[in-house]
């Protein structure tokens, strides 16, 4: 018998929609619309840990958040007016003139000594007015928005320039933060920076910061065991118990133990406790919580799941075995072939491809004469032979492009990171796979992607520069083993749910939301306690983020917002406001730049005419990889607050890498592409599934 | 007694066109009246002035017996008169509830109180015999019934008295059209008087409790079912010349 006829036997108590099935809280998490810009962030973000020297550390941590505050800001407000529907490309360019407004007010109009709040207050009022004239043509003439943005972008452009030399002289607007201009505190309190918040670390924060992200791991778990899995009504095992508690305390002891010793067998040592504690701990809480059922199916793998694993177990071996003929003090380019070869090398390549590409184009036309528009079968070989010819050709340049760029140390690092990661996951993929015909056919997957990930932690742990987080690191990969590990077993046994049921739902997510909490929670107490300078925006990008998702889904505007953006007729059908939401989110997006541009202005002092130019569409990329459709709609600030991360994480991480910063371009566009496919993938993928 | 919603030589005239001319009907609470006509019969004229989109030009236009003159559809929605369009007033990307409750958020403020929006949801599309399993899907992943009876099931719920449906199976399958049909009686159960307007006898017939032939802005007749039958339906729906050619394509169902 089957998985699926066994869980779906129990469940038929009442009626349901055989169409709809139900979705476990990873599928659910997989649709949301910011799961790319998150799993994008959190790979790049720990391949620059793994890779970079001080990356993981409080300062560095804290330089590029300060980075991508002002874009993290800005794009949770483009993703807002995106989701209803609207683009802004003068989001930009706002940023620039409101800091040129303040600094010509404040020292022209006013002269030396105007009140600095005064010329604040109206750069405000200006950009609402901007917003508002946005708004009100785009409703008006009904034009994409695409075209009235474009326009205020140019005028504000060449506004900025005239007045910027007329009363500067310059292209430039300087000393705004000078002695010339009196200020209330409260204004430079809250917009500059001169306000550092500066901790001192305390004697206890490794520890808070370790209590707090393992109590908020244990809910996580708890919470997603509690959304997937079937309440048992009989009585538990009398071993669930405690197996349940001797596991948390062994989590705990093992992770104490990896923290105080050092050495590869005690780290080892300490990283199997832990490990095995825990498994122990979520296997004995799903028995005593949950219903259990003997494994079903045979131990056979077939099919895609094989592929998978062995692609998968092929992957991780061969990350490690290429890594090991090249040394971590390399610093040399990989190849360096000398300028007369290559130009050899690319003149024989192009020859290929050109008398391949020549040589296809007259078959094709040999075989269309020949057979009437008809393909003739006898002639598909030569054809093939062609198109392999060219795409060898082409593949060839490719490699000899990369690896005449690339240093040994990016080589190594991509090759250990990304083959590493795409093998195990591979494996889980495959295990998922396996999952769907029996349960004891994905416990071979499920136990060879542990090994890896053990296996990996080993090697990368054994590898990396970063050596104060060689713990940290090893750490986060052996609980993944854990959690694989413990997911095996619980799968092998247990009974999945497969009905809607509203209490356990509702408690699986409150415990599942509080536990990343307190994780964050603890992270940000880490971050906050570290004795860094920490920059007031980055407090505002916070809260703004904050008050965003919080209007978006929990009040009637974020209705309305998403109402607008998908169908603007219907809204306005059942009496939604949709002019006035439009222009409200103009509004909002030329409100937020100006507080951008201010802060801006009185953190630097100065402002070019130039200011802001192009920005627009980093701000607008942030939010697409956070998942916002370009059509409006559908989105998350979140996602958007999470996408603009990643270009700041990536430009702050490649020097401390030590890669050659020149690819951060090259690499960025990659990593944005990348995040926008897995958006798309994904979320295909999981709405097929129900 | 009189009936919930009646019609008196109801008249449209734009400038020198006539779009309507003399039309008398009824609807009763907890009855289907079907307004059966033709591409071009008036039927689009019809709906926009019992919603209160257009003015009539001539005739009295009564509510519980009182006559009553809309200025806009705002007027007939607050008195009870609801309009369900065949191209759905729906955002297809949100989720069930959030488009259920679109316009009418519940809660204080701006506050939207999401779990009672749901629960609230559910319990309703439940009352009208529709079990959505999932009520945070996206509209669009539903089908046409489906969306059609979350479309009629928020008019109910939100008060509705008359509930005004503008061919709401056109565009559906055979068995979707019955789903639809079903709630259409079930909307009529619970009290409402329904407008289902259509341009198919055979969805009308097994739902009606009277009907209203329009042709080219006239009325062909306003029966209760037990004056007509469904052949004579069809007849009156088609017109002799055109009788053949549906008789012909009828048999070959």
């Amino acid at each position: 018998m089957s998985t699926t006829e066994a869980a779906a036997a129990p469940a038929d108590s009442e009626p349901r929609d055989e169409r709809i099935a139900f979705r476990g809280p990873m599928q659910r998490l997989l649709i949301s619309p910011e799961i790319g810009a998150i799993v994008g962030a959190t790979l790049v973000w720990a391949l620059f840990w793994a890779t970079g020297q001080q990356f993981g550390e409080a300062s560095a941590t804290l330089s590029w958040l300060d980075a991508a505050a002002p874009f993290g800001i800005m794009s949770v407000a483009v993703a807002l007016l995106m989701i209803g529907g609207e683009f802004d490309l003068s989001s930009g360019v706002i940023v620039g003139s409101t800091g040129i407004f303040v600094g010509i007010f404040a020292q022209r109009f006013m002269g030396n000594g105007g009140p600095l709040w005064m010329a604040i207050v109206l750069a405000f009022l200006a950009a609402a007015c901007i917003g508002w004239i946005n708004g009100w043509l785009v409703n008006r003439t009904g034009l994409p928005s695409f075209i009235v943005t474009l326009a205020t972008f140019f005028v504000l452009r060449g506004v900025n320039l005239v007045f910027s030399k007329r009363l500067m002289n310059k292209v430039i607007v300087e000393n705004i933060n000078g002695e010339t201009i009196k200020d209330i505190a409260g204004f430079q309190w809250w917009l500059s920076d001169k306000w550092n918040y500066k901790a001192a670390s305390f004697g206890w924060r490794n520890q808070v910061f370790f209590g707090l992200v393992l109590a908020g791991a244990v809910l996580l778990v708890a919470g997603l065991l509690e959304q997937s899995l079937k309440r048992r009504t009989d009585r538990p095992p009398a071993w669930a118990p405690v197996g349940t508690v001797v596991g948390l305390a062994a989590t705990v002891l093992g992770i104490v133990l990896a923290h105080t010793t050092d050495g590869v067998g005690a780290n080892l040592l300490a990283g199997l406790v832990g490990l095995l504690g825990a498994v122990v701990a979520t296997v004995s809480w799903a028995a005593w919580r949950y219903e259990t059922h003997g494994p079903t199916g045979t131990f056979s793998l077939t099919g895609r799941a094989l592929l998978l694993t062995i692609v998968g177990a092929a992957c991780v071996l061969l990350a490690w075995l290429v890594t090991r003929p090249l040394k971590l003090d390399d610093r040399r380019q990989l190849l360096s072939i000398p300028p007369h070869a290559i130009k050899v090398l690319i003149g024989a390549v192009a020859a290929v491809v050109a008398g391949g590409l020549a040589l296809r184009y007259a078959l094709g036309k040999l075989l269309r004469a020949r057979s009437g528009g008809q393909t003739v079968g006898a002639l598909a070989v030569p054809r093939v032979a062609v198109i392999t010819a060219i795409a060898a050709g082409l593949g060839l340049t490719t490699v000899i492009v990369f690896l005449q760029m690339a240093t040994v140390q990016g080589f190594r690092a991509i090759v250990l990171i990304g083959l590493g990661v795409l093998g195990i996951v591979l494996l889980l993929v495959a295990k998922g796979a396996a999952r769907k015909t029996s349960t004891r056919a994905q416990l071979l997957p499920g136990l060879i992607a542990v090994v890896a990930i053990v296996g990996y932690a080993v090697v990368l742990r054994a590898d990396s520069h970063a050596v104060r987080f060689r713990a940290g690191l090893f750490t986060v990969l052996l609980l993944i083993a854990a959690a694989v590990l413990a997911n095996t077993i619980i799968e092998l046994h247990q009974v999945k749910r497969v009905a809607f049921e509203t209490r356990p739902d509702r408690v699986g997510r409150g415990l599942a939301s509080l536990g990343v909490f307190l994780a964050g929670g603890g992270l940000a107490l880490r971050l906050l306690f570290s004795g860094q300078n920490i920059y007031r925006w980055i407090v505002w990008w916070l809260v703004i983020t904050a008050v965003a998702a919080f209007v978006l889904s929990r009040t009637k505007w974020g209705n309305w917002i998403f109402a607008v953006g998908g169908n603007k007729e219907a809204a306005r059908a059942v009496g939604v406001p949709a002019d006035q939401v439009k222009v409200g989110l103009f509004v909002m997006v030329s409100l937020l730049g100006c507080l951008v541009g201010v802060m801006t202005a009185l953190r630097f002092g100065s402002v070019t005419a130039a200011a802001g130019v192009g920005k627009e569409f980093e701000y607008i990329i942030g939010a697409v990889v956070g998942g916002c459709l370009m059509t409006g709609g559908y989105g998350s600030v979140i996602g958007a607050s999470v996408g603009a991360m990643i270009a700041p994480i990536t430009l702050n991480g490649i020097p401390l890498s030590k890669w050659n910063s020149d690819n951060r371009f090259i690499f960025l566009g990659v990593v944005l592409l990348a995040a926008v496919l897995v958006n798309q993938k994904i979320r295909k993928k999981a709405q097929e599934a129900r | 007694m009189s009936a919930l919603l009646e019609l008196e030589n109801i008249s449209k005239y734009f400038g020198n066109v006539t779009a309507l001319e003399g039309i008398s009907t009824q609807v009763e609470a907890g009855s289907v009246t079907c307004v059966l006509g033709d591409n071009g019969a008036g039927k689009s004229t019809f709906i926009k002035i019992l919603s209160g989109l257009h003015a009539p030009s001539g005739g009295e236009y009564r509510i519980d017996g009182v006559p009553v003159h809309f200025a806009s559809p705002r007027d007939a929605r607050a008195a009870g008169i609801a309009t369900v369009y065949q191209d759905l007033a729906m955002a297809p990307l949100m989720s069930v509830w959030r488009n259920f409750f679109l316009g009418s958020e519940p809660g204080r403020g701006g506050w939207f109180d999401t779990n009672w929006a749901k629960a609230t949801a559910k319990a309703e599309m439940a009352k009208m015999g529709i079990d959505v399993r999932d009520i945070d899907q996206p509209v669009g992943t539903l089908s046409g019934g489906e969306r059609q009876s979350v479309a009629i099931a928020r008019a109910v719920y939100f008060g509705a008295r008359v509930l005004i449906l503008d061919e709401p199976t056109s565009a559906l399958g055979v068995r979707q059209s019955g789903v639809v049909l079903k709630y259409i009686r079930a909307a009529a159960e619970r009290g409402l008087g329904v407008i289902f307007i259509t341009h198919n006898p055979h969805h009308a017939y097994p739902v009606g409790d009277r009907f209203l032939l329009l042709k080219r802005g006239r009325s062909l007749g306003d029966y209760a079912k037990s004056e007509i039958s469904i052949d004579e339906l069809t007849r009156l729906m088609a017109g002799g010349a055109e009788l053949e050619a549906l008789q012909h394509e009828l048999q070959r169902r």
